[in-house]
């Protein structure tokens, strides 16, 4: 592997083992550029910033309004007017399809951030104080959440909560944080044994401080990795829910939501499941190729074969 | 391992005692009074009375908490608010349309799966292991509910071949099958690639084994080495796989129940969700968990079987 940013002593080591070794943004960087060296991978990647361009900047790049009607061209097979056709309120599909890229990322990232801020919290305070009470109130908190069929009690707090985009958010970030927290549990585990955790108690820091200070920052590139995973994730189920009412709330152009109209009218409208069917699979397949090439990248046994 | 596996099924009891928890807590975020909201707009004073008593909606928490539990351990899951049917015949009803669409979807995905990715090992050089790779990437790329809408779309309307809702003339084998097909190969179809994948992965890892070149060594035909030594112990990730994915099954059943209409598990619970009937949602959440549980534990228990050598304390 040959990159600037890496100094002599770090020469010839796998990415997984800077893991341990450097500072969680460097690791980031390295292994950005060890996953687009992947086959696959940089297709992943460029995917996934074709998806967050149309997500950032919908409102300059979709060709008209995603929710202006125009009912004198509803069900309109794709034109040069309009690319993908319209739908029964003779909306753009190509401008809501874009649009909804921005919905789809704002509800995935939101739900990973927050279910990763909460689970790494806890599997760090758990791992920290292994053996303790609190340690097995924590893992039996995960238990009982990880017993749930995820979907199935994301459905089950929207449908509590009342479907809107927070609640969405909220509903997946519930659902998913006993996996970052077990993720994190089992990597502060093994950092906390590391001299510089003994060394920080032996000058009597206060134990959140070592948790903040030293080990979160130490195990941050595992929990990344899933990160990537679980927003393709998150992306279906938003769509998921959207789909049987449960989410996101229309006219808002999800893709979800337009699948659910395209399923009113599959009879006589195959375009309007069509192109969302297709974005959703494109971007599960950018997610998938880009969480294939991280893989890879982190295991050096794969490189090999 | 005994000793491990009692402790595995020890552990069950408190995280159900969670789950149960958990969905009676679910009541109480419900916004406003859960009786009127679940009696809609129309609701007299008196029936939302009636109804506030009937649940104990009118009692402290705790002592709702008990009765729930109290409730559930004597099979009691309640009444649900719109037909008045006891909650668990409704499901008892819905179960068996689950079971058989789970099962039949993840049955041949597993046997195509597994034999597909062991074929792919074995000839590692030839076109299959990048046909099985494609495959897997195309079953994940593709959710349970959007296959079924494109299937649906495919064989339903642009060539109208299969039947699209319902489950079949109750007693009749042929029309109950041919109702399963596309609702069953819409939930099965990304296991087939991603089992093959990993089993894939597995047998090519297995088949290097030292093992493996002993018995190549006493001259064992090859097919024997592959199927009956090797794919033994290839299989055991695919064992994991299957019991954590019976959660994503139960799910995946959901999307294909509503877009299929057939009755089961998952209609049941969306059906309640939108009647806001909470008995009912809460019963087939109930359900659905333990069914997952079980699975899991059943998945845990048969990896200390399938593979000795792994250690427990």
């Amino acid at each position: 592997m040959k990159t600037d940013t890496i100094n002599q002593a770090e020469v010839g080591m796998s990415p997984a083992q800077l893991v341990l070794k450097r500072k969680w943004t460097d690791t980031l960087r390295v292994t950005l550029r060890a996953v687009v060296k992947v086959k696959g991978g940089l297709w992943g990647g460029i995917f996934i910033s074709i998806m967050l361009i149309c997500a950032i900047g919908a409102q300059w790049i979709s060709p008209s309004d995603p929710n202006a009607q125009d009912i004198m061209h509803r069900f309109a097979g794709p034109s040069l007017d309009h690319f993908f056709g319209t739908d029964y309120l003779g909306r753009d599909i190509f401008s809501r399809i874009i649009y909804g890229c921005r919905i789809a990322v704002m509800v995935a990232f939101g739900a990973v951030t927050l279910s990763s801020i909460v689970g790494v919290f806890l599997g760090v305070v758990s791992g920290y104080n292994e053996g303790k009470k609190i340690d097995y109130f924590i893992i039996w908190l995960f238990d009982i959440v990880r017993s749930f069929p995820q979907i199935i009690l994301a459905l089950a707090i929207v449908a509590v909560l009342g479907p809107s985009l927070f609640n969405v958010v909220i509903a997946l970030a519930f659902t998913a944080f006993p996996f970052y927290g077990r993720v994190a549990r089992a990597q502060t585990l093994s950092v906390k044994e590391a001299d510089y955790v003994k060394a920080a108690e032996a000058m009597g820091l206060k134990p959140l401080k070592i948790i903040s200070r030293h080990i979160t920052p130490n195990i941050m590139a595992p929990v990344i990795v899933c990160l990537g995973m679980d927003m393709a994730t998150m992306i279906v189920w938003e769509s998921g829910l959207s789909f049987l009412g449960l989410g996101v709330r229309p006219p808002t152009a999800s893709w979800g939501i337009m699948l659910r109209n395209g399923y009113k009218y599959i009879q006589t409208s195959p375009w309007m499941i069509l192109w969302p069917a297709l974005a959703i699979a494109l971007a599960m397949i950018a997610f998938s190729l880009f969480s294939e090439g991280l893989r890879v990248a982190l295991d050096p046994k794969e490189r090999e074969r | 391992m005994l000793k491990y596996i009692i402790k595995r099924a020890l552990w069950v009891i408190p995280t159900l005692l969670g789950v149960l928890i958990i969905l009676f807590s679910l009541t109480y975020l419900m916004p406003g009074d859960p009786a009127s909201a679940m009696l809609g707009p129309r609701a007299t004073p008196e029936l939302v009375a009636e109804l506030n008593q009937r649940l104990h909606l009118d009692r402290a928490m705790p002592v709702r908490l008990g009765y729930y539990l109290l409730g559930v351990a004597k099979g009691d899951l309640g009444t649900s608010v719109w037909s008045g049917h006891k909650v668990s015949s409704l499901l008892a009803e819905a179960l068996p349309h689950t079971a058989l669409l789970a099962l039949t979807s993840l049955g041949v995905a597993a046997l195509i799966g597994i034999l597909l990715g062991a074929f792919a090992a074995v000839r590692r050089d030839s076109p299959i292991g990048g046909g099985v790779t494609i495959a897997s990437l195309l079953g994940v790329a593709v959710p349970d509910f959007v296959a079924a809408l494109l299937l649906m779309l495919l064989f339903c309307v642009q060539i109208p071949i299969l039947p699209a809702l319902g489950a079949g003339a109750a007693g009749d084998p042929i029309d109950i099958a041919v109702h399963l097909i596309l609702p069953a190969t819409a939930l099965g179809i990304g296991w087939v690639g991603y089992l093959a994948r990993l089993t894939r992965e597995s047998m090519l890892d297995v088949l290097d084994a030292d093992y493996i070149r002993t018995a190549r060594a006493f001259a064992i035909p090859r097919r024997a080495i592959a199927y009956r030594y090797a794919l033994k112990n290839a299989v055991i990730p695919s064992i994991t796989v299957i019991g954590l994915g019976v959660g994503k099954l139960l799910g995946g059943a959901v999307f294909v129940e509503i877009i299929f209409s057939r009755p089961g598990i998952g209609k049941l619970i969306v059906d309640a969700v939108y009647a806001r009937d909470f008995p009912v949602v809460q019963g087939g959440i109930l359900v659905a968990t333990i069914l997952f549980v079980l699975a899991n534990l059943a998945a845990d228990i048969s990896y200390a079987f399938v593979d000795p050598r792994i250690q427990y304390d």
